[in-house]
């Protein structure tokens, strides 16, 4: 089931924009549009988690989220262009979860609604993935086929992640390099190939080959 | 107050009593007076005469000399007509009254200044707000839409951000009130989050980060630390040599942990180092890197300052090695056990 979220934002691109990154990842969104009634499209869209500010047209960010308590627990992120520590006590006295200040950086962004996701609504996370017979288990950070495993190391695992969860399309390395460095892994092309070719050693280890193509110029393609 | 102008002051007054003395000894002389007793009465009246100078002078410089010391403790000395005692001498009550006249411009003049800078100040902050929404939305747009163009974009939109950020902390700085909370921080989460704020930066000019095991929680605040991070995170990519490196690691000694910035760039001229901290310094390497704006690392050591940090910066030919340190008194040490 995909999760729902309610972005409560004025400026139209962010909005649109942050829309579009909320899709691409996974999730439903949805723009509050009429900031006269910002409640009533609340409680009609039932969201999972609510994306607001503070700065609105009509009541602010604070009093929108007193009024969300006042019927429902559910997460509220409070992304704002202001950084004062009054906002930020205040944001949280009034129960919101979490306090993002733009710019913001949108791998922190995801990473702190799919924790918050997790917390309240208890679905587990995907813990194993797996594409043609090969799964990957996060936890456990091994990778199995036909009942053989190959231990991996973090690099490796969040490497693997990125390429199962976008299995049948080619991964840019580049893109690949923005996912590790979000993931605290300051790796560079050279290191990435290391890695890469680390991981096809100890895939054939457990008889998988020809798992990660290689499309020249392109990138990677789980296949 | 000089004696010797006193004088010069008084000459008038002493040149009518001489004037007085010439015509009573004439006239006393034309009378038929004797030689010793004009001569008698002239001493007495140069003796009167000189007491009173005297005593007046006495007077009038124990007075003057006690203003002069309170005026010299007065931390705002433009108040003293507040705290002096009502004279009596109908002159300095004139005088008092156009200190007071002089003193309420002044403070009149303070009072305008002082609410156009506050005014300013928050206009300041109040526009750099409003800019954080066009860079968040262009942040947007270019993450939504990667290819090499917007990689360029968003390492431009992180040089914007950190000059947005440098303004911010500029006006902040100027001005006395606290606006900040020291708490609990972890060090590796600051470090991640200042190199996930320069993510772009870093990697379109090639430089390689590492970041040790870092077994610090400090008291501090966090914002303030991401700033000044990022402001090095800027001078190592600005400064860069060839195959840029950046190394973050941590040491522990005793009660003061210290975070260290290495990088492997330019490095900064012995005869400089003294200097950098220095408002608008650029020095030897400002000649050769043309951003340079002398603000940063002043702004660094002025936010240190604030938050208690120790700032030490490290170079010698190659490199630049930045250390900031932070105390952990014995007893939150051991609270925490």
């Amino acid at each position: 089931m995909k999760h729902k979220i309610l972005i409560i934002e004025d400026d139209i691109t962010i909005q649109q924009q942050l829309k579009n990154l909320l899709t691409g990842n996974g999730y439903a969104a949805e723009g509050v549009t009429d900031f006269t009634a910002v409640m009533e499209q609340v409680k009609a869209y039932e969201p999972h988690l609510i994306l607001l500010d503070i700065k609105l047209p009509g009541d602010d960010g604070f009093a929108i989220c007193s009024q969300i308590r006042a019927f429902s627990d559910m997460p509220v992120i409070f992304v704002t262009s202001s950084n004062t520590d009054m906002d930020e006590l205040n944001s949280i006295m009034l129960g919101g979860d979490a306090f993002i200040t733009k710019p913001y950086n949108t791998a922190i962004l995801l990473a702190k609604i799919s924790a918050l996701l997790r917390r309240a609504y208890a679905s587990d996370g995907q813990e194993v993935l797996t594409c043609h017979d090969v799964c990957l288990h996060l936890e456990g950070s091994f990778v199995e086929h036909d009942g053989q495993r190959a231990e991996l190391t973090k690099n490796e695992v969040k490497i693997l992640y990125y390429l199962f969860s976008h299995a049948g399309t080619i991964c840019s390395r580049n893109d690949m390099i923005d996912f590790l460095w979000d993931s605290r892994l300051y790796v560079d092309d050279n290191a990435l190939s290391v890695n890469i070719t680390r991981i096809r050693e100890k895939l054939s280890g457990i008889g998988v080959t020809d798992f990660i193509k290689t499309k020249h110029r392109q990138g990677y393609l789980l296949s | 107050m000089n004696g010797k102008k006193y004088l010069v002051n008084k000459l008038s007054v002493i040149l009518i009593n001489l004037l007085g003395m010439l015509f009573l000894a004439v006239f006393l002389l034309v009378s038929g007076s004797e030689g010793h007793s004009i001569l008698f009465i002239l001493f007495v009246w140069i003796l009167v005469l000189s007491c009173d100078l005297m005593i007046v002078y006495r007077v009038r410089k124990k007075y003057l000399d006690k203003l002069l010391a309170m005026t010299e403790q007065l931390e705002e000395r433009y108040l003293i007509a507040e705290i002096m005692e009502k004279p009596e001498r109908a002159d300095d009550a004139v005088f008092l009254e156009i200190m007071k006249m002089a003193e309420k411009s002044m403070l009149e003049k303070i009072a305008e200044i002082e609410t156009e800078r506050r005014e300013y100040k928050e206009y300041i902050e109040q526009w750099i707000h409003e800019v954080k929404t066009p860079i968040a939305a262009m942040k947007l747009l270019s993450e939504n839409n990667r290819c090499d163009f917007t990689r360029e974009l968003l390492a431009e939109l992180e040089h914007v951000n950190h000059y947005t950020e440098q303004a911010l902390y500029y006006a902040r700085s100027e001005h006395t009130e606290k606006d900040y909370i020291i708490r609990e921080t972890d060090l590796a989460n600051v470090v991640h989050g200042a190199i996930a704020d320069s993510k772009y930066l870093l990697r379109q000019n090639g430089v390689a980060v590492t970041v040790d095991e870092m077994n610090g929680h400090v008291y501090t605040d966090d914002k303030w630390l991401r700033f000044i991070l990022n402001q090095l995170i800027g001078n190592a990519v600005k400064y860069r040599g060839e195959q840029p490196e950046i190394h973050f690691y941590s040491v522990k000694s005793g009660d003061t942990v210290s975070l260290m910035v290495e990088d492997n760039g330019i490095g900064i001229a012995g005869s400089d180092l003294p200097r950098i901290f220095d408002k608008g310094f650029t020095g030897s390497n400002g000649r050769t890197v043309q951003s340079s704006t002398g603000i940063g690392l002043y702004l660094c050591r002025k936010l240190c300052g604030k938050l208690g940090i120790g700032l030490e910066v490290v170079s010698e030919g190659e490199g630049t090695m930045v250390m900031l340190s932070f105390h952990i008194n014995d007893f939150v040490a051991r609270v925490q056990g």
